[in-house]
């Protein structure tokens, strides 16, 4: 006979509020099974978990049944603390009278009614609860990072110096991302190519760090501390390892009209480039698409002069499988492009603020570059147009941020800061310029950032209007912006010689295509989701994958190199063991009711199932049945509900669990 | 009553007892599962054959009407294990035979597959006596675009007469009770579904039904009720149609084993239809490693969610 004890939690007043918690545990007491039942204030507190022990060893209990919150936020808690009260952890089953009651019902009876019902489901669901002990599965103590900007920068090197090995891959042929771009920094002003460069340079002379550039993830298997990774790296039609970056290619390149989108096409650059003079590694690529070579078969300048023989132009795509155990995500951002709507985009276009019609309407990367010592104007603020000084410059914020009605209702965070500092570093360029600011609300919460903003104004003599600017237009080689002052309640209009824009912060193109290939969860924008949005904020749903940067959402500097050390932490914890622990809950088959069809096969997520051969004494082969490997089932059930004979079965989710469940309603 | 053209199956009785003969003696196949002369006149019956003198047994006929895919499965599991099976299917048969190879129960390369070009068969109400005409045809021939099945290792070179254009049941019946209120539709099914007395021949005679535990044997825990009461009854008749979603290949057999006349394959032919309108998918002569209801896509249609 079962010795269940059920545990009723008030959750503070989330749960008693609207579920008579004392008359769910007197009910419960009296169900068959049931040795005993009280309720408690706070069951995930340790005065209730010390209650629940007690209660196991007073009451000789040998099920668990708490009655709180969802499983995913305490199924843990308590199935650890039945566990060191000396039971299996999988003898304790948690029913949600929270998420699942009292948060989404009023009527205080009628909720406690059906609190007693869920509370009388889970009692009849842990009698048929087996005991199940943990599996370990062994870790690859090797990590991928994907994105090589400054945080999967700051990720690979906290991982490689605790003396784990680390895969860098980058999309782009040199690491540094969009910090490798900017000028200088908030709320510092310290030079960011000073502050990245050394970095990225610690990147390449790390002995633990692979680097993968011009490379993307083509695809991957296996499960937590046991991926198997395939990169495509794209073919550079050079070869870094005879490669000496002496860039003779570059200067004797014929092809130099190439507008350098690093530069945000203010400047050119040749067919065969380095992104930019830092680049990590200095090794060119040719851009065969618009490579004399490549389109007309005629030219071969650049393998002429280089001395090494390092340009390669029958290199082809290599696809390298990388087993790792861990991979952090940090695909960053792109910033919104207004000029139409882009296909696929949930954005609305913003063309009536000028942008790609009118050449002195830019947006904030664009003036990174201009205000930039190593951009295409050598740090002086010129306009695209005429390259003439602009003496008066408007700024624009939350373009495309903010904008229900526009399709992207978040606030993308950095802008406010950023354009504080294009202010102060306009003003430090053109002594005798001034800076108006069009802003809805200036957020400024971090560290000095406040003092920022508010010396952006007070002593850099930037000019904030708070209101939204109606109409945009040129009018000879000026740019009119009509706008409105909605705190002095008057219409404004401003002749500027240039405008800014500060556009929405979105995640990287193909966001959605690596997350279906990693198998993580994103939302409508494309933002990778977190596991938890507070209490797991760097780990993805997906065991073993962690997020660092604004691949997960909007995010400063300072805010995305914590995260990506975090997410450095976390995987970490999971090497510093060579064996994992997991959850034993997987799926096993019944091999007398199994006719393999491999239905389960097909549709198993994970690649957990295999063929098993059942062979007689003779061995005279009997038949092939389905195999699942508890080490790669990720516990999900699809097999489960895919069998036609039902005779594969989830443990802690078996047939006989679920149909005791629907019984005791 | 418009006669139907049966003037080819003496040929293709001929051809199949040459290829037997030939298959058998060469020790291409160690055994045949065709039709054979049953006792009643014109009537046939299944028959498995080892030896080649047995060739001359094999016949085709209108009254050939069993799937003989099920006696490479389950109904004679000996067979199978002898050797390369040779085995008599119509195009609605083959299309069972290649659904059981995607479903990894049987190897093409096991298999020595005799199709027949056919013309129709007898429905299983007429005596085998009699002709086979426009009144007597079974309902499923009446829908069939496949007379000459596609993909064998043999198939009688002789040309299908041209067929009358016959009305079609499964769809007319299946226009009505689409026009039928939830509520009558339900009345009508609960009503067939009353009638069953759970003999379980439909599943027996189905080739898709190849478990070897059904579900609705299982007591622990009892998925359908096992007495045929009409909950339990409609239980079992949904689970089935379900199972047979994108798999049932349209061979009619368990209507025409039915002794209570419930008109089950008018269920399935339901089904396949949806399949067929959200997934464009359809029992074929293709095999298909996944069937439709072992994939999932983001495009997927979802409209039938309300």
């Amino acid at each position: 006979m079962s010795r269940i004890g059920v545990f009723v939690c008030h959750c503070g007043e989330n749960i008693s509020r609207t579920v008579d918690v004392e008359r769910v545990a007197l009910q419960a007491g009296k169900l068959p099974g049931v040795a005993f039942a009280t309720d408690y204030k706070y069951m995930c507190s340790d005065p209730g978990q010390n209650l629940l022990k007690r209660a196991i060893a007073e009451q000789r209990l040998s099920h668990v049944v708490v009655a709180a919150c969802s499983p995913r936020m305490h199924e843990r808690t308590f199935r650890k603390a039945v566990e060191s009260a000396g039971l299996n952890p999988f003898l304790c089953e948690m029913a949600n009278i929270r998420e699942h009651c009292s948060w989404v019902h009023e009527d205080k009876e009628e909720a406690t009614v059906k609190a007693i019902e869920i509370v009388g489901m889970m009692v009849e669901r842990v009698k048929k609860n087996r005991v199940l002990p943990n599996i370990t599965v062994p870790v690859t103590t090797r990590s991928l990072v994907i994105g090589g900007g400054i945080a999967g920068i700051q990720a690979a090197l906290d991982i490689a110096d605790a003396g784990h090995e680390v895969v860098l891959v980058e999309r782009e042929p040199s690491i540094g991302g969009h910090m490798a771009q900017l000028s200088e920094t908030f709320p510092t002003l310290d030079c960011s190519q000073c502050i990245m460069t050394p970095k990225m340079v610690d990147v390449a002379n790390h002995p633990r760090i692979t680097l993968h550039t011009y490379s993307e993830i083509e695809q991957m298997d296996g499960y937590i501390g046991n991926f198997q990774v395939t990169v495509r790296k794209k073919a550079r039609s050079v070869d870094e390892a005879k490669c000496t970056g002496c860039g003779i290619c570059m200067t004797k390149c014929p092809q130099k009209k190439i507008p350098n989108a690093f530069d945000c096409n203010l400047g050119m650059r040749p067919a065969i480039y380095v992104p930019f003079p830092q680049a990590v590694p200095n090794t060119p690529v040719i851009d065969r698409e618009n490579c004399t070579r490549f389109k007309t078969g005629k030219c071969g300048v650049c393998q002429k002069v280089c001395g090494p023989g390092a340009v390669d132009y029958e290199q082809e795509d290599r696809l390298i499988v990388e087993p790792v155990g861990a991979i952090v995500v940090a695909t960053g951002f792109k910033l919104y492009t207004i000029e139409e709507k882009p296909k696929g985009s949930p954005i609305k276009g913003y063309g009536e603020f000028g942008h790609g019609k009118i050449p002195d309407v830019i947006d904030g990367m664009t003036f990174e570059r201009l205000a930039s010592a190593s951009g295409p104007t050598g740090g002086k603020i010129l306009r695209p147009s005429d390259g003439r000084e602009p003496k008066q410059i408007v700024f624009i914020q939350c373009i495309g941020s903010r904008a229900r009605e526009k399709g992207i209702s978040y606030c993308s965070k950095v802008c406010c800061m950023y354009t504080a500092k294009h202010t102060m570093l306009y003003h430090h360029k053109v002594h005798d310029g001034q800076a108006y600011v069009f802003f809805m609300d200036a957020r400024t919460p971090g560290k000095g950032y406040d003092e920022f903003w508010r010396r952006s104004i007070e002593e850099e003599e930037a000019v904030y209007i708070r209101g939204m600017v109606s109409r945009l237009y040129q009018k000879g080689d000026k740019i009119v912006v009509m706008g409105s002052d909605i705190a002095v309640g008057v219409q404004v209009e401003i002749e500027a010689d240039m405008v800014v824009l500060a556009t929405a912060v979105q995640p990287q193109v193909g966001a959605d295509t690596l997350a279906q290939k990693l198998g993580i969860s994103y939302d409508k924008y494309h933002f990778y989701s977190e596991a938890h949005a507070k209490l797991r904020p760097v780990e993805c749903a997906t065991a073993g994958i962690y997020l660092a940067g604004a691949c997960q959402g909007p995010k400063d500097i300072p805010d995305t190199v914590s995260q990506a050390s975090a997410a450095a932490a976390k995987v970490m914890t999971l090497f510093a063991r060579d064996k994992l622990e997991r959850e034993p809950i997987v799926a096993t088959v019944k091999e007398a009711g199994c006719v393999g069809c491999f239905y389960c096969k097909k549709v198993c997520p994970y690649g957990a199932v295999e063929e098993k051969e059942i062979r007689d004494r003779q061995g005279n082969l009997v038949k092939v049945v389905a195999y699942v490997n508890p080490g790669v089932c990720g516990g999900c059930g699809t097999c489960q509900a895919t069998c036609p004979s039902k005779s594969v079965e989830l443990d802690g989710y078996t047939d006989e669990q679920i149909v005791a469940m629907i019984e005791a309603l | 009553m418009t006669t139907i053209d049966t003037s080819i199956y003496s040929a293709v009785t001929e051809a199949i007892r040459g290829e037997a003969q030939r298959t058998l003696s060469e020790g291409l196949v160690t055994a045949i599962v065709g039709y054979a002369a049953a006792r009643r006149k014109g009537s046939a019956q299944p028959i498995v054959i080892t030896n080649a003198a047995d060739s001359e047994k094999l016949i085709f006929s209108p009254a050939c009407v069993n799937n003989l895919t099920v006696y490479l499965t389950k109904a004679k599991k000996e067979i199978p294990k002898t050797g390369r099976v040779g085995i008599v299917v119509k195009g609605c048969d083959l299309k069972a035979l290649v659904g059981l190879m995607g479903e990894s129960q049987l190897k093409r390369d096991e298999i020595y597959i005799i199709g027949v070009p056919c013309a129709g068969v007898l429905a299983s109400t007429v005596q085998p006596s009699q002709e086979l005409t426009s009144d007597t045809i079974a309902s499923k021939c009446r829908e069939c675009g496949e007379f000459l099945p596609q993909g064998c290792d043999f198939v009688p070179g002789v040309e299908i007469p041209a067929a009358p254009e016959l009305e079609k049941n499964y769809s007319a019946e299946i226009a009505r009770l689409e026009a039928l209120t939830p509520a009558e539709r339900w009345a009508y099914w609960r009503e067939q579904f009353s009638k069953c007395v759970k003999c379980y021949a439909c599943r027996q005679v189905c080739p898709f039904c190849f478990c070897e535990q059904c579900l609705c044997d299982r007591n622990k825990p009892q998925m359908v009720e096992s007495t045929p009461r009409p909950a339990g009854n409609t239980a079992w008749h949904i689970v089935r149609a379900m199972h047979l979603a994108g798999r049932c290949a349209g061979c009619a057999e368990c209507e025409r084993v039915c002794p209570m006349d419930i008109p089950l394959n008018l269920l399935n032919r339901k089904m396949a239809r949806e399949l067929k309108e959200l997934y464009a998918y359809e029992a074929s002569f293709q095999v298909n490693d996944k069937g439709p209801l072992a994939t999932y896509d983001e495009k997927d249609d979802q409209s039938f969610i309300k």
